[in-house]
């Protein structure tokens, strides 16, 4: 029974963790941009939401604006700065880390230091399995499969995934095929800063809404995508998902909390280093 | 003789020499609050010098050097306070570089003997400020956790003189003195033939390999140096500003590190030092007033830094003057 | 009268000149902060966490000292001198903490020192005071003293103006078992505060036979408790003895509730005041127990003046809370002394705080003990209101001790 327990609260865990990094499987794994403002546009999705519901804006609808507004900066950013730079990874690295200092100060200066919260659209327990599940977390789980689901389809049977996994394999034969390049960049950043938007909107409501509350999934994002493997979005996102998130819950259980944070970086470092192109992709 | 030496000195060098000397006559022209102060901005310089030995000159980005200046200050610390049975002032600064260096090397060589790189490395060293800052928290009988660790300024014994540190001038000038040392010796390990196998690594590092240096070796030496470099600038700190806490090995703190030093100049040594001392001053000052305001400009320039100015202030100081020479 | 320490824009031009010419324009500023100084007024340094974790906190922290000093001032100031504010972010940081103190002290030269907000920085600011002999006053409820924390705590240089947990917590003990059963399962944050606050709560809780069932504390900055609420479930605990902080009593609150334990398990909380509760919403916060040495709620005669006061001054919907309210009553209380004192000297200051009252404070008549400079205050017990709107309606009163003798200090008395 109490295993039970553990494994649907990793299992939640995983899936909201997916859901948090996918917006960087996306702008990271597709177009290799080191996007450091990952965190900084999941809590700029938190505080959109917070602004939305806060001006009368029913809970779905006020997502879809907050992960739109973070697809909207994430343009301007690209289009103004990102573009120039996607053949110098480290100068992205810096710029979208210089973006994060500058969003997080500009939310100081506008939202106000005090913590803000997001009441939650679903609260109450769902009983299964003889446990109660928070119906909201339950919900956004289900909705991170949806998310990866969707984002899977598109990458493998649609045209416009098609023109991406031709950009993706080789940036020059695309573009001498005739794929306008720097458009599908855009769009992908674009999309990668929609999802990440979305994700910190869906994930407000379990939080207190503070300007740095993006940043604990910066790091675990990039681990989650590296040690999926680039590229892979689906079954890289959800296996490195399961190895961080999975991994933070088993060695809670062992070593308490504390410590397990750090062991689960320690972990993923070490494994970093044994499985460089990720653990999938390394059975290649 | 010293002529001599002096004709070897390039133009940075001369720089330098102005700006130490300028230094030490602070105390006279500013008193009590600067005097008191500057030493711990200098040993903020010195975690530059550190960054920009490794980024500048090698080309390896960390978000994680001040985990190794944290390291360095609770060495220190635990010396001090006698919990490390052994050693004073000078023995923990020596002992702090070597803890440095030997944590940075063998994490360097587990990293880069795998060929774990740039952007990799970048997001490894920020997950290690993380467990810097979590290990210092949890290991509170050691850390003193978030209550962080006191340090009481010691009396050194230096066999010609007995030097009090505990009054604000002694500390000044005492920490003036090994932060120029630091900086000179530095200096010439740049420009010794060590010193530039690091700065191939930066511009080419495939065709060194294919050369037959051992990169990965070399990598691992200079981030070892800069671990090294950083822990003792740590313990210095640690030293001078009798507390130590948690936060002083943060990302935070390590990722303002990175930008000073990128707005400073990343390939300049004394850039780095005199960028790591003025932003931290000014820091201090302006934030008191208009904490986000400041940040956000800090921000703004880091990002315009970044696209138009990759050497920081010190490169446009340097590229001025070289075309202004060649005018001539 | 809040003044600021100064330094103009003159950063902005030096930075592209370089790093000497930076750091040339940036020393001006401490002659302009000397040569600005108000001929005779009675210097204060205040350190608030005006940003990082905890600023949620920092507004009321400088609130209650504000309208102090601006009622000391017009009543004619302290013997005519006015009282002046010198403010400084502490950024929630002990390290900010040392330097800010250092600053304040030898920069700004401030007569007194109040503030700090946690434990930790309270304890950056120790040695500082200490090494300095001067006065700091400090608002925050506390875990108490214990000599082994000198010089953080068993200072002579400062005085405890908040409730320790042999004050905040003990009075309750015996209810909260009594009602709602004897294992109790404790988590906090891991900091100094929690850990000793536990220490002293397992004390009482021994007396009447109760059990722990549970003990963990949280590093900062933790989003998930999963685990921890697996751990608290299986316990089988009948009440969760709370002393979170920041954002992360938020989150675990939040998830508590979403959990649905609230129906089985009872939280008894010595952290979540008027702010926090309010940032928590009706339906997460519901049926929680707070106790505190103030509530905004609270029925004194001087309570109703001093809210008065206060919403004159900042508007209807201020929010205050015990700390506040320290840092209202150290105001006034260093005022009263330096005028029985007559002069700021240090040591004379000292002897006239201790065994000193504070008959205005909004609590009601405080007093400050003249052995180890703990404050005797009254201590409540309150529970909150199922759909509450507002600070008006947000605690219900269950139970309040006035007048609550600390336990003797664990310092090396007198100070």
């Amino acid at each position: 029974m109490a295993v039970l327990g553990i494994l649907i609260d990793a299992t939640l865990i995983t899936l909201v963790m997916a859901l948090a990094a996918s917006g960087l499987a996306v702008v990271f794994g597709l177009i290799g941009v080191i996007n450091m403002g990952h965190g900084a546009m999941l809590t700029l999705g938190a505080y959109l939401t917070w602004a939305a519901t806060g001006a009368g804006i029913p809970f779905v609808p006020a997502v879809l604006l907050a992960a739109l507004g973070v697809g909207f900066i994430g343009l301007l950013l690209e289009h103004f700065l990102i573009r120039y730079f996607y053949d110098r990874p480290f100068e992205t690295l810096l710029l979208t880390w210089g973006f994060f200092l500058v969003s997080t100060e500009v939310i100081k200066i506008i939202f106000g230091p005090d913590f803000r919260s997001v009441a939650s659209p679903l609260p109450g327990t769902i009983e299964a399995f003889g446990q109660s599940i928070p119906a909201y977390r339950a919900t956004v789980a289900g909705l991170s499969l949806v998310v990866l689901t969707t984002i899977g389809l598109v990458y493998k049977k649609t045209s416009f995934g098609l023109r991406v996994r031709a950009l993706v394999q080789n940036r020059e034969v695309a573009s001498l095929m005739g794929q306008d390049v720097s458009m599908l960049y855009k769009q992908v950043f674009v999309a990668g800063a929609f999802l990440s938007g979305l994700a910190g909107a869906l994930i407000a409501p379990m939080l207190s809404i503070d300007p740095y509350i993006g940043n604990v999934y910066l790091v675990r994002s990039f681990f989650v995508v590296t040690l999926g493997g680039l590229g892979l979005l689906v079954e890289g996102t959800i296996v490195g998902s399961i190895v961080i998130a999975g991994s933070e819950t088993f060695f809670s259980l062992v070593t308490g909390q504390v410590f397990a944070q750090s062991i689960v970086f320690v972990f993923a470092v070490v494994l970093l280093r044994f499985f460089p192109r990720g653990i999938l992709a390394s059975r290649n | 003789m010293a002529f001599h030496i002096l004709a070897r000195f390039d133009g940075e060098a001369k720089f330098a020499v102005v700006v130490f000397v300028l230094l030490a006559l602070i105390p006279a022209a500013l008193g009590g609050y600067t005097t008191y102060i500057l030493p711990q901005y200098m040993c903020f310089g010195i975690l530059a010098m550190s960054l920009a030995l490794l980024w500048g000159y090698t080309g390896i980005l960390s978000f994680g050097q001040a985990g190794f200046f944290a390291i360095g200050g609770y060495l220190m610390g635990l010396v001090l306070s006698g919990a490390i049975p052994f050693g004073g002032f000078v023995v923990a600064l020596l002992l702090a570089a070597g803890l440095g260096y030997v944590v940075a090397a063998l994490l360097g060589y587990f990293l880069f003997s795998a060929g774990v790189r740039d952007a990799y490395f970048v997001i490894v060293t920020l997950a290690l400020s993380i467990i810097v800052e979590q290990l210092a928290v949890s290991q509170s009988q050691l850390t003193g956790g978030w209550n962080g660790m006191f340090v009481m300024r010691p009396e050194v014994d230096l066999v010609v003189a007995k030097v009090n540190l505990y009054g604000d001038l002694p500390a000044f000038y005492t920490v003036l003195a090994i932060v120029a040392l630091v900086y000179v010796l530095l200096h010439v390990y740049t420009r010794s033939r060590h010193g530039k196998i690091l700065v191939g690594i930066r511009e080419n590092e495939a065709r060194l390999t294919s050369l037959g240096v051992n990169t990965a070796w070399k990598k691992t030496l200079a981030f070892a140096l800069s671990g090294a470099v950083a822990a003792f600038g740590g313990a210095l700190y640690a030293m001078h500003s009798g507390f130590v806490s948690p936060s002083l090995g943060g990302v935070l703190f390590s990722t303002e590190v990175v930008v000073w030093v990128a707005i400073a100049g990343r390939t300049s040594l004394l850039g780095a030092l005199l960028g790591g001392i003025a932003v931290s001053w000014l820091s201090s000052i302006i934030s008191a007033w208009t904490p986000a305001y400041w940040q956000l400009f800090v921000g703004l320039i880091f990002i315009v830094t970044i696209v138009f100015f990759r050497d920081g202030v010190a490169g446009a100081i340097a590229q001025i003057s070289r075309k202004r020479r060649s005018k001539t | 009268m809040t003044k600021i320490s100064d330094s103009t824009g003159i950063g902005r031009r030096g930075f592209l000149k370089g790093g000497t010419a930076l750091g040339a324009a940036a020393l001006v500023s401490p002659w302009l902060a000397n040569s600005a100084k108000a001929a005779d007024a009675i210097r204060v340094g205040v350190i608030s966490p005006l940003t990082g974790a905890w600023t949620v906190y920092g507004q009321a922290h400088m609130a209650g000292f504000e309208l102090a000093v601006d009622e000391i001032n017009a009543a004619g100031g302290i013997d005519g001198r006015p009282m002046e504010i010198v403010v400084a972010d502490s950024k929630t940081e002990p390290r900010i903490v040392v330097e800010q103190a250092n600053r304040l002290l030898r920069q700004d030269r401030v007569d007194f020192l109040a503030g700090t907000f946690s434990s930790a920085e309270r304890n950056a600011a120790g040695p500082v005071v200490a090494q300095a002999n001067k006065l700091m006053f400090y608002p925050t409820f506390y875990e108490g003293q214990s000599q082994e924390f000198h010089p953080g705590v068993c200072n002579k240089n400062m005085f405890m103006i908040g409730p320790e947990p042999s004050q905040q917590v003990w009075p309750h003990v015996e209810y909260m078992v009594k009602n709602y059963g004897k294992k109790f399962f404790l988590i906090g944050s891991d900091y100094a505060w929690p850990r000793e606050t536990n220490k002293m709560f397992k004390e009482k809780f021994a007396e009447y036979d109760g059990e722990v069932v549970g003990e963990v504390y949280i590093p900062f900055n933790t989003p998930e408790y999963k685990s921890v609420l697996r751990d608290i479930r299986n316990s089988g605990a009948d009440v969760v003895f709370h002393s979170l902080t920041g954002s992360d009593t938020v989150n675990f609150r939040r998830q508590f509730h979403a959990a649905g334990m609230n129906k089985d398990i009872v939280i008894w909380t010595v952290d979540d005041e008027e702010v926090v509760t309010s940032g928590l919403g009706p339906e997460a916060s519901a049926g929680t127990y707070v106790s505190f040495d103030y509530f905004m709620s609270i029925n004194t005669d001087n309570n109703k003046v001093f809210l008065d006061k206060l919403f004159k001054k900042f508007g209807n919907d201020t929010l205050m809370n015990t700390v506040g309210v320290g840092m209202y009553n150290s105001a006034h209380l260093l005022a009263q002394a330096i005028s029985a004192a007559g002069s700021t000297d240090t040591d004379k200051v000292r002897d006239a705080v201790r065994g000193s009252s504070f008959d205005m404070a909004p609590q009601g008549s405080i007093t400050v003990q003249a052995a180890d400079h703990q404050a005797i205050l009254p201590s409540y017990l309150m529970k909150v209101r199922e759909d509450w709107t507002s600070v008006n309606d947000m605690f219900e009163q269950i139970q309040f001790q006035d007048k609550v003798t600390p336990a003797p200090a664990r310092c090396d008395l007198p100070l």
